[in-house]
């Protein structure tokens, strides 16, 4: 025996001493940092954040959250109109802590502020039907006045007359109706009304408070749902329609929590289990706890320190990912277990570092690659994954060996098996030909199925019982959430309006062409189109007293004095009731106006429209992101395959020609194998699928590496192989089970890439004879 | 006692049996606008088509040409040549329903009537009826205090009560039910967007 190194070398000490101080820092930066970090569960986060296009992000921020804040009901009593139970619900939210603002009935105050308000400044509210009719010269006009005037149904009276003779207020007010609802006003209650012929009362509030940690979230929604029990058990026919992005986050945060503790416990009782039942001791069990945990604290204070928050889903796939680093030390801990006896743990440590080592950097590389996807919660996984890994290898390398005397040494368990099947990679061509060949073959009929789905939606299992309530809220009161919108912005409030009016006459254009459906616009106008307004007036009020005077009507006077109303009082008005939510200033007085759209045919061509107008941008949050995804998928796609050749080159350089070309068969068909499961199972490729295979490449690597270490014998890289690829299934498998389907495909891709890999691996075994001559 | 009356009494039912027999109905209309604080009421006058499967057309000819077609799904008025102004049921089902009540009215068409307005009707011999509305919903309530028709075999007068104290008095006559049928003219107007 060469022992030589019984002692531990001097720099070891030094670089466990080292590794010790610096994991005290990662501790006291994680004390630091954590108070004020935040857990941020909201879906959206998850998706690129410049999709908001040139708008300030300030205004954009601000309208999201605004629209995160709002919920929407529709309560019914059924077929005949009976406002009580809407008028209950709306006493029991108000009762609720949870909302502000909850609005249902308009009393006959408000509606009669509402008059007053239009009635006060009709000089300066003027719509655009009146204003056309007033730039033909005050006929137009007068001849819709008295057609109004006849008419029997228009229920003009001789006050209107008097009041408004010009009757600005009767066409502002018209013209508003036509601006689209399809509810209609009983009893001060907006009411649409179904096919079946049930009505249905409008209600709307805010939350309270701007952001909500999922506690908050789920508290609330529970006190919904506790409210709802009870207006139903007050009236058993009542029917209620919530709508509101609160019920999707909470849906979505329930799912991944349900996640975390299912798929976790599961993941940390079969790791225990596999552990004791290989070693026979429970301190490779603790020796892999302090690695992963090492690894969680470098990766938790990276992603602090880099993103200063932690999304849910980061934790959830990461949870899975740090599994990994427990390969380290089980790749470790299997070389002493079997060479226990013979060597020290210092010559074990030099028998597997550089294949522990090159491993880890094609896997953090493989990580590293993600961080290019635009998706927040990605790119959190991928610096929590590259950290958080890097972290846990380098505590096997410094510490393991001083912690992990007193193991128990043993022989391979099931050695004859796993003799077996090693000699049989050496010996029989079916296997080491045939093998191959057979998942060559599957690879190719699952790749000739291949489908591509670019769809967003899959990032979220959207329920059932929410969907179908938000698509009746829609059919019922046409305004629709497809978040299709121009934000017209500007630096200050007027200039947004300015803009906002060169913008329509485009809109109206694009509108005939049959570019989209429905647009809604502010009615207000800015104050310079407000002044240009009171000219025509002016000018067009001789023709219309006028022919007020041939119809009868002696004695009038219109009020042609200015009536200016600014954004800040409009928005204090009732005037503005229902359209406030369109409208954002910022402190500094920079504003934006949404202009929803609907019933869009040509989303590129708006895209273009929004271009060529100043301070004009066109939202399509969908349509922008299915693009992106596409896009990312296609980078990905590339990224494999450079990566695939910079591996190749590197076997070339290490092996030569022929063994090279061999150690790329496992690559190859766990990446074919990967994509072949997912698609004979019936799922289609997306950008998460490509993630998955960067991560199979990377993982699949390892395999490769562990068992070509020349340094290392076959047997002990096979079981440490097998013990790794147990622990992945175990941990990265759990994915599978997700009812979020990209996450679930995610973890097919994983789970078949990998299981194809370890297959494969032993193709990368050393001959007898290479070994022989090291 | 057990004589049952010879002409049995007339009810809502018989008059939109009697309406719904009259499937094209055309007339002169005369109406008269009285509004307070106006010195002398407004007088117009025109033809009407009431066509029961299709809608209303209501032709103003004097003092100014003022045209209107309703039907099921729009209601389209022209003033004096200026660019049709459309109120549609998808886009404005509250002034639509507000509108579709004419219609209502002119064919005695009972489930709207009284899906907005307490009914009394009233057989005033000699084959000659009243019907007095009153509406119960908003914002009709809000507009009117009553609407009152009369007619015998056709409608006759229709009067709109307005709650301020205005009052509208439309009274058809030469109602003809030649020809059945729609002209080219018509039918054109009916289908115009």
């Amino acid at each position: 025996m060469m022992n030589v190194n019984v002692s531990p070398p001097n720099s070891a000490r030094r670089a466990a001493w080292g590794w010790l101080a610096l994991c005290l820092i990662l501790l006291t930066a994680l004390a630091l940092l954590l108070p004020r970090a935040r857990l941020n569960s909201s879906v959206l986060a998850m998706l690129p954040s410049q999709s908001m296009g040139a708008i300030p992000p300030a205004l954009s921020d601000g309208f999201m959250q605004r629209l995160d804040q709002q919920l929407v009901w529709l309560v019914s009593p059924g077929k005949t109109a009976d406002p009580t139970v809407a008028n209950r619900w709306q006493a029991l939210l108000a009762q609720s802590g949870a909302l502000r603002e909850v609005k249902g009935q308009m009393d006959a105050n408000s509606q009669q502020a509402w008059g007053t308000f239009f009635f006060q400044h009709r000089n300066a509210l003027i719509d655009s039907a009146t204003r056309s009719r007033l730039q033909q010269g005050g006929e137009a006009q007068a001849q819709w006045i008295l057609s109004q005037l006849y008419s029997a149904f228009s229920g003009v009276s001789g006050k209107e007359l008097n009041n408004d003779p010009l009757m600005l207020m009767r066409g502002s007010q018209l013209a508003l109706a036509q601006n689209g609802q399809k509810l209609r006003l009983m009893d001060g209650w907006l009411v649409a009304q179904d096919r079946a012929g049930n009505y249905w009362y409008l209600l709307h509030g805010e939350l309270n408070g701007s952001s909500f940690d999922m506690q908050q979230t789920h508290q609330r929604v529970t006190e919904l749902a506790g409210l709802e029990a009870q207006l139903k058990s007050q009236y058993p026919q009542a029917k209620l329609l919530s709508r509101g992005t609160m019920f999707y986050s909470d849906y979505a945060s329930q799912q991944a929590k349900q996640d975390v503790s299912t798929l976790g416990v599961a993941t940390v009782l079969g790791v225990i289990l596999l552990i004791t039942l290989v070693f026979r001791s429970l301190r490779p069990l603790f020796l892999c706890l302090l690695s992963v945990s090492i690894g969680a604290l470098a990766g938790t204070v990276a992603t602090l320190l880099l993103f200063g928050e932690l999304h849910l889903m980061t934790l959830v796939m990461s949870m899975s990912i740090i599994g990994i680093s427990a390969d380290y030390t089980l790749y470790y801990l299997t070389e002493r277990m079997v060479h226990g006896e013979a060597s020290t743990p210092w010559q074990s440590l030099v028998k597997v570092r550089r294949a522990l080592l090159l491993a880890l950097f094609t896997t953090v590389a493989a990580y590293l690659l993600m961080v290019l996807a635009p998706f927040p919660g990605i790119r959190q996984m991928a610096v929590f994954a590259a950290a958080g890994l890097s972290a846990s290898c380098l505590t096997v390398i410094f510490w393991h060996p001083w912690l992990c005397r007193g193991l128990p040494v043993r022989p391979v368990p099931l050695m004859t098996l796993m003799l077996r099947w090693l000699a049989a990679w050496r010996r029989n061509k079916k296997l080491s030909v045939g093998l191959p060949l057979a998942l060559a073959l599957f690879t190719l009929a699952g790749l000739a199925n291949l489908r591509v789905d670019d769809d967003i939606s899959q990032l979220q299992a959207l329920p059932q019982h929410l969907l179908a309530q938000e698509k009746q809220i829609t059919g019922l009161t046409g305004q629709s959430v497809d978040q299709k919108w121009f934000v017209v912005y500007g630096d200050s409030a007027q200039q947004t309006l300015e803009r906002l009016e060169a913008f329509v006459p485009q809109l109206e254009k694009a509108q005939k062409a049959g570019l989209f459906g429905q647009f809604r616009t502010l009615p207000l106008n800015s104050l310079q189109r407000q002044q240009q307004d009171l000219q025509l007036l002016k000018q067009a009020s001789p023709a219309v007293v006028n022919a007020l005077q041939t119809a009868g009507l002696k004695t009038v006077t219109p009020d042609l004095n200015p009536m200016p109303v600014s954004v800040e009082a409009w928005l204090k008005s009732p005037a503005s009731e229902g359209w406030r939510l369109l409208w954002l200033t910022l402190p500094d007085g920079r504003s934006g106006v949404l202009v929803p759209v609907d019933g869009v045919k040509n989303s590129a061509a708006l895209q273009q429209l929004a271009e060529h107008a100043d301070g004009v941008a066109w939202n399509d949050r969908k349509a922008s992101f299915d693009q992106l995804f596409a896009l990312y998928r296609t980078i990905l796609t590339a990224l494999l395959g450079v990566a695939l050749v910079i591996i190749a080159v590197g076997a070339r350089l290490r092996l030569g020609w022929r063994k090279g070309l061999i150690s790329l068969v496992p690559s190859l068909l766990s990446l074919g194998c990967g994509l072949a499961v997912l698609s004979l199972s019936g799922h289609a490729v997306n950008l998460f699928s490509l993630l998955a295979l960067v991560l199979v490449l990377g993982i699949g690597i390892n395999y490769t590496l562990f068992f070509s270490n020349p340094r290392g014998t076959p047997l002990t890289s096979l079981l440490a192989i097998t013990l790794a690829m147990i622990t992945t299934l175990l941990t990265l498998g759990m994915l599978v089970f997700s009812a979020t389907q990209a996450i679930s495909s995610f973890g097919i891709v994983l789970v078949s890439g990998i299981f194809t890999a370890f297959l494969l691996s032993p193709l990368a075994m050393p001959g007898k004879k290479e070994r022989k001559q090291k | 006692m057990l004589l049952a009356p010879l002409a049995h009494a007339i009810t809502l039912d018989d008059l939109q049996q009697r309406f719904t027999e009259q499937p094209l109905v055309r007339a002169h209309f005369d109406q008269t606008r009285t509004i307070k604080e106006m010195p002398q009421p407004l007088r117009s006058q025109g033809e009407m088509l009431i066509a029961r499967d299709t809608g209303l057309l209501w032709d103003q000819t004097s003092p100014f040409p003022m045209q209107l077609m309703l039907n099921d799904s729009r209601m389209v008025q022209i003033v004096n040549g200026q660019p049709p102004q459309t109120i549609t049921a998808d886009n404005n089902p509250q002034m639509f329903q507000f509108n579709h009540l004419l219609r209502a009215l002119f064919q005695a068409d009972r489930k709207v009537l009284e899906q907005n307005f307490r009914i009394d009707f009233q057989d005033k011999g000699n084959n000659s009826w009243t019907l007095k509305l009153t509406p119960i919903t908003t914002p009709l309530d809000k507009i009117f205090t009553s609407i009152d028709l009369g007619g015998a075999t056709y409608l006759n007068t229709i009067q709109l009560n307005d709650k301020q104290g205005d009052r509208t008095d439309i009274t058809l006559t030469q109602q003809r039910l030649t020809p059945a049928t729609l002209t080219d003219d018509e039918r054109q107007r009916f289908a115009a967007q």
